[in-house]
């Protein structure tokens, strides 16, 4: 049962928050969702129940709906500024 | 009944252009300024900043955010652009917080997501661009040109339907093209934030002439005839 409970509330849990050094893409998609209001994809997958949109060419987050249904929209380049970098926060 | 004084600078100049201006202890003193270059400010708020405070647009006005963003109540892609795309343009005449933001914002929104929807709005944005560049303001002229820029590659054929309007748009930059400082060998930093309006006007009509077509050259040309082709003949 508790196992289950686990897998269920994996959504929302997760097991260890790490601040990054240097910008990839995963910490451009991190920014992207915490401006946002969430944590993660996985956390914007159990509120939304589907993928955010993203840009053809560079797979970059194109559009988040917010929690109160308000919408921002990102550029096809990189936003998260390196000042910015050290603001996010990846969870695993 | 009191006389009527006449400034002495007045009454130099209506002795211009007068067989009296010959004579040779008649001074006619300096011509009148023409105000080409100063800032005109606007005497009645914009159609933006009126729409903005009655809450007639489409975007969440609090600022939780880190203060580049604006968050949409409705998804830009199922917008009117025939109705807001030229009212956020009006803004860009804007130059006060938070109105400025907004317009600057908007406007690099739907242009960004707009798509094929931003071509048949092309002559409704002359008439709010011509506004906008015609405050000669600096910051405006600027957010303007970068707002033209970001026009010309947003879709397909807009460099081509903005052709017939050059002359409406480009005398303003025709008259600030040399807006150049000379700081002999310091450094400008300026042009690094691209706030430097002479090399912002070089860029914008570049970018005019690569996505004009092949009339765009000859039709800068006639409006800015410093203008120089930065394509290879």
């Amino acid at each position: 049962l508790n196992m289950a409970a686990a897998a269920a509330d994996g959504a929302a849990t997760a097991a260890t928050c790490v601040r990054p050094k240097a910008w990839s893409e995963q910490v451009e998609d991190a920014y992207r969702f915490q401006l946002a209001g969430y944590r993660d994809a996985q956390e914007y997958r159990s509120v939304r129940g589907s993928d955010p949109e993203r840009w053809n060419g560079s797979g970059f987050i194109k559009k988040l709906e917010r929690r109160d249904g308000s919408f921002y929209y990102f550029n096809k380049v990189r936003e998260c500024a390196d000042k910015e970098v050290l603001q996010c926060k990846l969870y695993h | 009944m009191k006389p009527k004084t006449v400034d002495r600078a007045e009454a130099a100049r209506q002795k211009a252009f007068t067989t009296q201006a010959l004579q040779r202890n008649v001074n006619v003193g300096a011509p009148p300024r023409s105000g080409a270059f100063q800032e005109k400010c606007r005497s009645q708020p914009t159609q933006f900043r009126k729409f903005y405070e009655r809450g007639d647009f489409p975007i969440a006005l609090e600022f939780d955010t880190k203060g580049n963003k604006i968050a949409w109540k409705v998804e830009i892609e199922k917008l009117d652009y025939h109705h807001y795309l030229p009212l956020f343009f009006e803004g860009l005449a804007e130059t006060e917080h938070p109105y400025e933001f907004f317009a600057r914002q908007g406007v690099h929104d739907m242009l960004e997501h707009g798509g094929s929807k931003i071509l048949p709005v092309i002559p409704q944005l002359i008439i709010p661009i011509k506004n906008a560049l015609n405050t000669r303001n600096q910051k405006v002229c600027c957010t303007v040109l970068k707002a033209l820029q970001h026009l010309v590659v947003s879709a397909d054929m807009i460099g081509e339907a903005l052709v017939p309007y050059y002359r409406q748009i480009l005398p303003i930059l025709n008259a600030f093209i040399n807006k150049n400082e000379n700081l002999g060998d310091g450094i400008d930093y300026s042009q690094q934030k691209r706030e430097n309006l002479g090399d912002l006007i070089h860029e914008t009509l570049n970018a005019f002439e690569i996505h004009g077509g092949e009339d765009a050259f000859i039709n800068i040309k006639y409006m800015v005839p410093t203008y120089e082709s930065c394509m290879l003949q």
